[in-house]
């Protein structure tokens, strides 16, 4: 049971981080159309953009603020300088997956080369500070948890209530039906890169708390566990993105309790697989 | 020759061999067949592990200091047969990424995940391939004969590699210049397209997927009897990127091309910065590399997508001398000249066509309303199609008859598209049933309608854009014997001849089409009118018993439409049953009877255009509105 429970806190803990993540990566695909795969790479320059202020004795919680804004400005940037221009020229999606694969080696080893192959760590305080039979879970990871849980429902308030939340809905069901309906796709498309790139700085950052220790390709693999909650949502849907990241976050730390460790993503790999199989439109997307 | 330099040379041949075979493989399935295998690393490392179980001892040996499956100390050459064969077989689970209702790009996803994972697995698993040290002192082909460190034996191993990737390189080039290879390209261009006109393309992915499977575990087999060694490390999903890279930068469908990569970025690349003066701290220049992987990855993508060999294309050299007009006019203003209107009115003897309804030994004269009620083809019944719960086409029920030029008319989301998509079986029905032929077929796929003679066109363009005018037409032929992989190896001499006879078929088809001087033209250069024509053309290829055309001559000049709807009906008169979906009234008036009118989902009316314009709400909802 105490095993159950401490599983449990970590699943929770990781189901926040992805969360935060995968929001951010369903909502680029669902009003840009692009499938980016440099969204890691982003994610630890990120990170390493905290690391650099929180060496510096800054608070590392400035520093996620920073990251969120540094995630921003590069996903913007490869926007307006790499995704858009493709678009325009009308190459296909799976070629800019490609060229997407082609940004993330440049970002991620141009980042190694920089700060080299050793793996760096936050300075946190971390002190126990709730223990509920095997459920432990210190303050950093309960802020962690609080800050998912708030970006969640900021992501809900903004989709939901706000009039650009209602354009990029629109612009994500038909760009081109929603831009003759008088909406500025253009500008749509470029907020879209900015909230979600500073969803992907941040996700970095909290990323790299958990992990504990990270170097600059350590987000290779968390992509596929990103991949696999938005795609057991359903690839677009923001939602679908919330369950998929509670349900993979959970699963995979449940199941490194019972299973071995080394094997936790696999489960991911597994689920993603079978979505594809089955029901490529996710849980939540429409049947076709 | 020093041995140090015989061993660097041949070392670098073998090397070349396999990065050429893998990319080979790549080209196959990326650029000829569009299939996208971000996993395709899986299979070089599934075939050398093969090799490496089948080849060494049982695990006991050398001290027990590895562990693995197998260890059968099987002799060479079955353990590179047995490479290429799991390669093979291991595609095979792979199917369900592949089919028709997953798109591109998230099965790439899905194999790349494949890929990632695999890794691990194999890396954290010890007792299947010795977990992240991986396998080592693989034994070298034929080793308890002749000395592998010899010069001679060195050598041998690098002739045997390079000209296996020549015997593939031949063989893939066999197969891709064939009907077959056609199929593959059309579906390519466009997988909805070459569904409709009975290609199956779940089978055709497949079979790139075991094919260029078979060519990735034969390489593995290759390198790994060569350096004597494997592990996890060696192939993380990363590698695939640069047989990516090497690919897109040789030039994408080019075979030449895929070598040229080969040679250029896995060997050239890693060779040049290996003289590099080593600078920096360690792990910055492999870092480096990278990114400059990345970088040509981008940069040609955008500066030269093509590649640096670029596919070439297909000339038939019959339409080679075909005059071509300087500025490329369009061909619906061609047309209208007095020479192609002669063409036209000449006698439906030269139709190049014989449908498959003229079994029936009846033909139907060129009029309207035949005295005797004709037989029913096609017959679509309470069909109904709701997208998210919203009803698009409810209740939908019609006959068309052998003979005639049916139209279907209707407003903007009456549903018309949707229902011939649903008849063409593009898209399920929500309920209700298609009857063919006598035949129930609501269950049976697109590309199985379209064998059995019901074939659809598309509203939008959907011309193969890489394949030429000509291409496009013989796409279609169906039975074809070189158009499946059996007939493809099996070589020219089998499928010449009825090849031949399509190209005459098609040399009629172009001519009454006035499309001739554009047949070895790439079908995506055309303009928008005669990329429908090259459409049409390649329905009536396809001979079929029932054509649903989509809007066929939605931006053809007026009097070029006029003459598709002459032809039509001519084509009515030799058996086919046509259905047309058309805003163009003044063709409708023309040539259609009966016109079905949709509205909202449903059928509003049926009957001649004179009697549908008499009744109040079908003028009401559309041909007013």
């Amino acid at each position: 049971m105490s095993l159950l429970l401490a599983s449990l806190g970590f699943g929770l803990v990781t189901a926040a981080v992805l969360a935060i993540a995968s929001v951010g990566f369903t909502m680029q695909f669902a009003v840009t159309d692009v499938l980016n795969l440099a969204y890691g790479a982003v994610m630890i320059l990120g990170a390493y953009v905290a690391y650099a202020i929180n060496q510096h004795g800054v608070s590392i919680w400035i520093g996620v603020c920073v990251a969120a804004m540094f995630g921003a400005l590069i996903s913007v940037l490869l926007n307006r300088g790499v995704y858009t221009p493709f678009q325009r020229r009308g190459t296909a999606p799976i070629a800019i997956v490609i060229v997407s694969l082609g940004v993330t080696l440049i970002l991620q080893f141009g980042l190694q080369a920089y700060v080299g192959g050793n793996t760096v760590s936050y300075q946190l305080d971390q002190v126990p500070t709730l223990s509920l039979g095997g459920l432990r879970l210190t303050s950093v990871q309960l802020v962690i948890i609080g800050l998912s849980v708030v970006t969640m429902l900021a992501v809900h308030a903004l989709l939901r209530f706000s009039r650009l939340g209602k354009a990029m809905r629109a612009t994500a069901a038909d760009r081109s039906l929603a831009r003759t309906c008088g909406i500025r796709t253009d500008r749509v498309v470029t907020i879209t890169w900015l909230i979600s790139g500073a969803l992907c700085g941040v996700g970095g950052a909290v990323f790299a708390m958990d992990a504990g220790s990270f170097g600059a390709t350590s987000t290779d693999l968390f992509l596929v566990l990103i991949l696999a909650a938005v795609f057991l949502g359903g690839p677009g849907q923001a939602y679908g993105a919330m369950l998929g990241a509670l349900v993979i976050g959970v699963g995979t730390e449940v199941s490194a309790a019972y299973l071995t460790p080394a094997y936790k993503d696999v489960v991911a790999f597994a689920v993603l697989l079978i979505m594809l199989a089955v029901r490529p439109t996710g849980l939540l997307g429409s049947r076709t | 020759m020093g041995n140090g330099l015989v061993f660097y040379l041949t070392t670098m041949l073998v090397y070349a061999g396999v990065d050429i075979l893998a990319c080979l493989g790549l080209s196959q399935q990326y650029g000829v067949a569009g299939v996208t295998n971000f996993g395709f690393i899986i299979f070089q490392a599934a075939g050398a592990y093969t090799a490496s179980v089948l080849s060494l001892p049982h695990d006991t040996a050398n001290g027990g200091f590895q562990t693995y499956l197998g260890g059968w100390s099987l002799p060479f050459p079955l353990p590179w047969l047995g490479a290429a064969v799991i390669g093979a077989v291991l595609a095979v689970p792979f199917t369900f990424l592949v089919g028709r209702r997953l798109r591109g790009d998230f099965a790439a996803i899905g194999l790349l995940i494949t890929a990632v994972m695999a890794n691990l697995l194999v890396n954290n698993y010890r007792p299947l391939f010795n977990g992240s040290a991986g396998l080592s002192l693989v034994p070298a082909p034929l080793q308890d004969r002749f000395d592998p460190q010899s010069a001679g034996f060195q050598w041998a191993y690098a002739v045997t590699a390079i000209g296996l990737a020549l015997v593939v390189y031949l063989f893939l080039r066999r197969v891709t210049e064939s009907p077959y290879g056609r199929s593959l390209r059309a579906m390519r261009d466009n997988d909805l397209v070459a569904d409709s006109i009975g290609k199956n393309v779940v089978s055709l992915r497949l079979s790139m997927l075991v094919l260029g499977g078979a060519i990735a575990g034969l390489s593995g087999g290759i390198l790994v009897g060569f350096i004597n060694l494997w592990a996890p490390s060696g192939w993380t999903y990363a590698e695939t990127i640069v047989l990516f890279a090497a690919v897109i930068i040789g030039g994408a469908g080019n075979h030449l091309g895929a070598v040229l990569g080969a040679l250029l970025v896995p060997l050239a690349f890693e060779e040049v910065t290996r003289f590099i003066p080593a600078f920096g701290p360690p792990g910055l220049i492999p870092a480096l590399q990278w990114v400059a992987i990345g970088v040509l990855i981008v940069g040609f993508l955008w500066f030269r997508p093509q590649g640096v060999l670029p596919e070439r294309r297909r000339i038939a050299a019959r339409f080679a001398a075909a005059p071509r007009k300087p500025d490329g006019a369009a061909v619906a203003q061609a047309s209208a000249t007095t020479k192609d209107t002669d063409d036209w009115s000449l006698p439906g003897a030269r139709l190049p066509i014989s449908p498959v309804g003229n079994r029936t030994g009846r033909t139907r004269p060129v009029q309207r309303r035949p005295a005797e009620p004709a037989r029913v083809i096609l017959r679509a019944e309470e069909l109904t199609r709701t997208f998210d719960g919203v009803p698009v086409v409810s209740g939908v029920s019609f006959e068309l008859h052998a003979g005639r030029l049916t139209g279907l008319i209707g407003p903007n989301g009456a549903g018309k598209s949707t229902t011939l998509a649903m008849l063409a079986g593009t898209l399920a029905p929500t309920t209700g049933s298609v009857v063919f032929h006598d035949r129930e077929i609501t269950t049976l796929p697109a590309y199985k309608r379209a064998r059995v003679g019901l074939l659809r066109t598309f509203q939008l363009a959907s011309e193969f854009k890489r394949l030429t005018v000509l291409e496009n037409l013989l796409s279609a032929v169906p039975r074809q014997p070189g158009d499946s992989f059996h007939g493809a190896v099996l070589g020219r001499r089998y499928w010449l001849a009825s090849e031949e006879r399509a190209i005459d078929r098609a040399e009629v088809l172009l001519d009454q089409f006035g499309l001739t001087r554009y047949a070895n033209q790439y079908a995506g250069d055309l303009s928008g009118g005669q990329r429908r024509l090259v459409e049409i053309m390649r329905a009536l290829m396809a001979e079929p018993a029932a054509l649903l055309l989509d809007e066929p001559v939605a931006g053809v000049h007026p009097h070029l439409a006029h003459e598709i709807g002459e032809q039509l009906l001519r084509l009515c008169a030799a058996g086919m049953t046509i259905m047309m979906v058309e805003h163009e009234l003044a063709i409708m008036d023309e040539f259609c009877d009966p016109v079905i009118v949709m509205a909202e989902g449903k059928v509003l009316a049926e009957g001649t255009m004179d009697a549908l314009r008499g009744r109040s709400d079908v003028v009401e909802a559309y041909l007013v509105g």
